[in-house]
């Protein structure tokens, strides 16, 4: 081969390799920066870089939205549901991870002159006071498009074209790997635009105890160097006052949000500039204050050292909008003026945790199955020791509640009774009918009973089978324990209980898990239908509300928990032994409740210890 | 601007294309432009001591070859006379191109490393007071084109040639873009007649150049840039591990030293061969080197020349040493006499090698080390020739060979020691865990593969080092590799395109310390 050819044919080779490479980086697009819609997956691209895909993302969706929300990474914490609810609005939570307000401002900006926007909500958080216009980072993650900064859009595509193309490579392997719940890779709603943190709200959480072993940071803080820069501060209020002038120029409605920092992240600033930040900022503009309050010292409201709860977001809007529906804590967000700020600041100082009686409460659970006259040590409790029980509760002064009163202490701050006990049945059966219901009666008691469904009714036989099977009340029964207000009918599912052995199927649902070989899919269809039909089912007993779930079994996971929640499902028992810790405004504390298991061997001595640390 | 940048490839790629498109007569200003345009990138404002250099050995070549010529000039009976008159000025003439440029190579590069030094008798003598330290910029490639650059004063004051009259001419020897980073360091007769010479495109040219670029590239980021990263994590915190693991980390150092330094001298060679232009090789095979004397013939060998025909020559010749000679002869019996003078010239020079490297202790050492073991085996040599007699070996066998190979590399492996420790005491006690606390089964326990590297790493670093060794021992023994590909058939001859293009992009231009970017979120 002669040296020209040689050349050539190296000169070929290199170009279609070349060629070959960029176009895999343009075609797979990892981070949503090439505006084709090929391999389109903005929630994985927002998680690899927010700035640049969540603007894609609103260049391309703009007219569905007309408000937003910007700030750094506890932004995602303010519900844009909420603030939809409250503003009649449709809310997109722009946040960055990372970001500074000149991050916020060029988005602000962007956004008011390339979009319709009726609010524009920003999030100031302490760490605004200590960074401001970090140096631009050279990391795909963290570049601003530049269509906010100006720089070269040439420049800015060429280092996603000419990236590592494994960055390609791991948007495929994601893609495969790609599963409903939240993974590493995927952790944005899209949607929303707020973080999908829908494994991380439908964990149980109760047991301060329990919480700090699952998420040891709390308990062991770790070191923050947390200096407060003039320049960091001027520059973030300039950026504001800007936006400011930006919105009413443009009349758009401005609001502040100030959001909750952890106690112990508060402790590694100085407090002289912490209060200097807020006061003047207040010169800028009027804020809500939501920075340091009892919230600060409660670390179950936090998801780790610096990030708050949704469920905290909630309470923080419904502040500002003055929903008194649900509950707040007394000391959480004040309105900030040049007026007030110096009192508030004063008081902020002074902020301490609330007493834990103030906000949590310690509710024992009951587990009862069936009466009979011979009882176990499994299940089955003779109606003699059933009536000592209710009576020796009645007579320790104990007050029987619905989960629906926990509900209402957790989610409006609604007093529950001193000494509050929950008394529960599984799998409905008859003997709950004919010996428990008159005895609750009479001891004054309430339970709740969690029926399944497609056995409802049977007395002899196991479904159409011709196995036999202990009875079970029917939906007329049922309707009569409803009505006279002593028993409440909730899930324990309508079909996903079954008894192996007597179904036709190698593959049984003996509990909510999904079966072997299952796709999600088809599992979060078969949960969600099963919901609908025992809501069915109950409600034609006269059962108002069917949201409260007891697992079969106690078998549960991530995504039957999640999937229950987004059927409304959000108070569920376990068969996991001990006490529950409530908290208010904190629904999570309604998942996973622990119960006792309650048969023949429990002695009324040994049931008065089980109950004994209620409080309410 | 690195010779892995993507914009080093293009100033590469226009400049050839631009340089065979214009007239031959203006091509060579094509390179200067290109030199000064790779340098200001690199090195922005630190391009002024390249023109510092450039004008110091320019005004001292134009003295020196004006003295010279007054010299050619005279009538013969004059011209001792001449020589005699002329002798004070040309030496200082000298003096001043070699103060000017290494009084600044000093202050740059020694400066801090001596004020440190002197910091204690400062305070003894002034309590309280502080030496100065200097704040300058190291400008890139400094030791190579400054040495270059002296060592073109020095031919011009032996006559070897006349000096260059054409600044822009003598700026591009000093600074021709490919040999700035790292050179090799060309001598001016050689480089710049191919420097100024006027080119025909050739494709060969282009061809050779672009197969010895690819090699350097292999060398160094397939082979070197891998291994730079089990360097990095083991030795720059050599406490945190054992002894085995520290000499595996060395190991994986000489690895990397020498694919990173010969890989980048084949890029270099390889992209001034597309312009026609051949550079003085710097490294003949050094793995196969069967002494250390051999070993410092094949390694870096421009800097060898160099301190050989520039230091120590001039130095083994000059009076004082020549009155040593006769000192140590007479009073001194036996060989130890005769080697006296070369041996501390030998130090002398490894002493500035190893110096030459970096101002610190550990370089000092360095070339101690090496000093000491060549001036003990100029000492031994007889006792050693008895002892091959007394043991009947056989200087032609292969085992003698590979025993000399064996040798010689071990006495390299523990001169790294003392260059790759953060500092000279560290490489002591790296020696000394290694003998002492090994714990040999980190070798085998997964301990290696918490290093940076995977499984996969460590197989394609296995893989490109054999590939080295075997492609160098071709040569060693056979000959030129090129003409066995030619004579392939053109599948074959494209497959020695593809494979290479595609191993140098899949294990080389994506690295090995690759992060996913998913990991910055995790958190969450």
């Amino acid at each position: 081969m002669s040296s020209k050819k040689w050349f050539a044919l190296f000169v070929a080779t290199v170009v279609v390799l070349g060629a070959g490479v960029l176009g895999f980086n343009w075609l797979v697009d990892p981070y949503g920066v090439f505006h084709h819609k090929t391999l389109s997956w903005p929630s994985y691209e927002m998680t690899l870089n927010p700035r640049a895909a969540k603007m894609t993302y609103i260049e391309d969706h703009h007219q569905e939205y007309d408000s937003y929300l910007l700030g750094c990474s506890s932004t995602s914490s303010f519900p844009v549901e909420a603030l939809n609810e409250y503003l009649d609005a449709d809310f997109y939570n722009m946040i960055m991870y990372g970001a500074d307000m000149l991050d916020v401002e060029q988005e602000a900006v962007w956004l008011l002159e390339n979009a319709e926007v009726k609010n524009l909500v920003i999030n100031v958080y302490l760490d605004n006071a200590k960074d401001y216009d970090t140096l631009p980072d050279p990391a795909l993650s963290y570049a601003m498009p530049p269509a906010t900064t100006g720089e070269n859009a040439a420049a800015f595509l060429a280092k996603y074209l000419f990236m590592d193309p494994r960055h390609s490579l791991d948007k495929l392997t994601a893609m495969a790997q790609d599963t409903y719940l939240t993974q590493t890779f995927d952790v944005f709603n899209t949607q929303t635009g707020a973080y999908d943190k829908i494994v991380r709200d439908a964990e149980p959480i109760g047991n301060m105890d329990e919480y700090l072993e699952a998420y040891p940071v709390f308990a062991n803080y770790p070191q923050a160097s947390n200096d407060i820069h003039e320049d960091a501060v001027t520059g973030t209020l300039d950026s504001l006052a800007r936006i400011r002038d930006l919105c009413a120029e443009k009349g758009v409605n401005f609001l502040v949000l100030c959001a909750p920092v952890y106690a112990d992240y508060m402790d590694y600033f100085d407090w002289d500039q912490v209060s200097d930040f807020y006061t003047r900022l207040a010169q800028v503009t009027p804020y809500w204050d939501f920075s340091y309050s009892s919230v600060s010292f409660e670390p179950r409201y936090f998801y780790d050292e610096t990030h708050f709860r949704n469920c905290v977001g909630e309470m923080a809007l419904a502040r500002v909008f003055g929903d008194d529906s649900i509950y707040i804590p007394e000391d959480f967000g004040v309105y900030v003026t040049t007026d007030n700020v110096q009192e508030h600041v004063a008081k902020m100082a002074q902020a301490a945790p609330l007493a834990e009686e103030d906000y949590t409460a310690q509710v024992p659970v009951l587990m009862y199955h069936h009466l009979d006259q011979e009882g176990n040590d499994d299940i089955v409790i003779t109606p003699q020791l059933f009536e000592e029980h209710m009576a020796a509760l009645a007579q320790a002064g104990y007050t029987a509640v619905f989960p629906d009163e926990l509900a209402a202490y957790v989610n409006e701050g609604k007093a529950l009774p001193d000494k509050p006990v929950v008394i529960t049945f599984d799998d409905g059966y008859l003997s709950n009918y004919e010996y428990a219901w008159p005895i609750l009666q009479k001891y004054g008691m309430k339970a709740t009973i969690f029926v399944i469904g497609s056995t409802m009714g049977d007395t002899e036989h196991y479904k159409d089978t011709d196995y036999p099977i202990t009875p079970h009340f029917s939906a007329q029964q049922g309707a009569e324990m409803v009505a006279s207000g002593v028993i409440s009918l909730q899930s324990h599912t309508y079909d996903m209980h079954q008894w192996g052995p007597y179904e036709d199927t190698d593959q049984p649902r003996e509990n909510i898990l999904p079966l072997e070989g299952e796709s999600e899919e088809d599992y979060r269809e078969s949960l969600s239908a099963d919901c609908q039909a025992i809501r069915q089912v109950l409600g034609e007993t006269g059962e108002e509300s069917v949201h409260v779930m007891a697992y079969p079994g106690g078998y549960f996971d991530t995504l039957s928990q999640v999937t229950l929640l987004e059927n409304g499902f959000d108070i569920t028992f376990t068969t996991q032994v001990g006490c529950n810790t409530l908290i208010k405004g904190h629904p999570q504390s309604l998942l996973g409740l622990h119960r006792y298991n309650m048969n023949q061997s429990v002695t009324v001595e040994q049931l008065l210890e089980w109950v004994s640390p209620a409080r309410g | 601007m690195s010779f892995t940048s993507l914009p080093f490839l293009v100033l590469v790629g226009l400049s050839v294309a631009v340089y065979y498109l214009l007239p031959q007569r203006v091509q060579w200003m094509v390179l200067l432009a290109a030199s000064m345009v790779f340098y200001c990138v690199g090195g922005g404002r630190t391009v002024l001591y390249v023109f510092y250099t450039a004008a110091t050995v320019y005004v001292a070549g134009r003295l020196l070859g004006r003295y010279n010529d007054l010299r050619r000039a005279a009538p013969k009976e004059e011209k001792k006379a001449v020589t005699a008159k002329y002798k004070p000025y040309r030496r200082a003439v000298v003096l001043f191109a070699c103060l000017a440029n290494f009084v600044l190579l000093y202050v740059l590069k020694y400066w801090n490393f001596t004020a440190d030094l002197l910091q204690p008798l400062a305070d003894t003598l002034a309590p309280g007071s502080q030496i100065p330290l200097s704040e300058l910029v190291l400008p890139l490639g400094i030791s190579f084109f400054m040495f270059q650059s002296v060592g073109y004063v020095i031919d011009v004051y032996r006559d070897k040639y006349p000096p260059e009259k054409n600044f822009a001419k003598l700026l591009l020897f000093v600074s021709f873009f490919p040999q700035m980073v790292q050179g090799p360091i060309s001598r001016f007769d050689q480089l710049e007649p191919q420097l100024l010479a006027g080119r025909k495109l050739d494709f060969t040219d282009l061809k050779y150049g672009i197969q010895l670029a690819m090699w350097g590239y292999f060398k160094k980021m397939v082979i070197a840039d891998r291994a730079a990263v089990l360097v990095g994590n083991v030795l720059d915190e050599p406490w945190s591990h054992s002894g085995s693991v520290i000499a595996v980390g060395v190991l994986f150092y000489c690895i990397q030293l020498y694919g990173d330094f010969s890989g980048g001298i084949d890029i270099t060679r390889g992209v001034a061969r597309m312009f026609g232009i051949d550079l003085a090789e710097n490294f003949r095979r050094p793995l196969y080197a069967t002494s250390l004397t051999d070993f410092w013939r094949r390694w870096h060998i421009t800097l060898g020349a160099w301190m050989r025909d520039y230091v120590f020559y001039p130095l083994s010749l000059s009076k004082p040493f020549g009155k040593l000679g006769k000192f140590t002869r007479k009073h001194v019996k036996g060989k130890l006499g005769k080697i006296i003078p070369t041996s501390l010239a030998t130090f002398i020079i490894y002493f500035i090698i190893g110096i030459w490297h970096g101002a610190n202790w550990r370089y000092v050492a360095f070339g101690f080390w090496n000093g000491a073991i060549i001036t003990a085996s100029l000492l031994l040599a007889p006792q050693f020739l008895k002892w091959k007699q007394a043991l009947h070996i056989n200087d032609k066998s292969l085992g003698w060979y590979l025993f000399q190979l064996a040798r010689t590399n071990i006495l390299v492996f523990f001169g790294r020691y003392i260059t790759r420790a953060p500092r000279f005491l560290t490489a002591v006690w790296m020696v000394k865990e290694t003998f002492l606390h090994p714990n040999l089964p980190d070798l085998y326990n997964g301990t290696l593969l918490t290093l940076g590297l995977t499984g996969s790493d460590f197989l394609i670093l296995f893989a490109g080092v054999a590939t080295m060794l075997g492609a160098e021992w071709y040569q060693e023994k056979r000959g030129h590799i090129r003409p066995m590909l030619e004579r392939r058939s053109p599948f074959v001859q494209w497959l020695a395109i593809l494979v290479p293009l595609a191993v140098l992009f899949c294990f080389g231009v994506l690295r090995a310390d690759y992060i996913s970017s998913d990991f910055i979120y995790k958190q969450f």
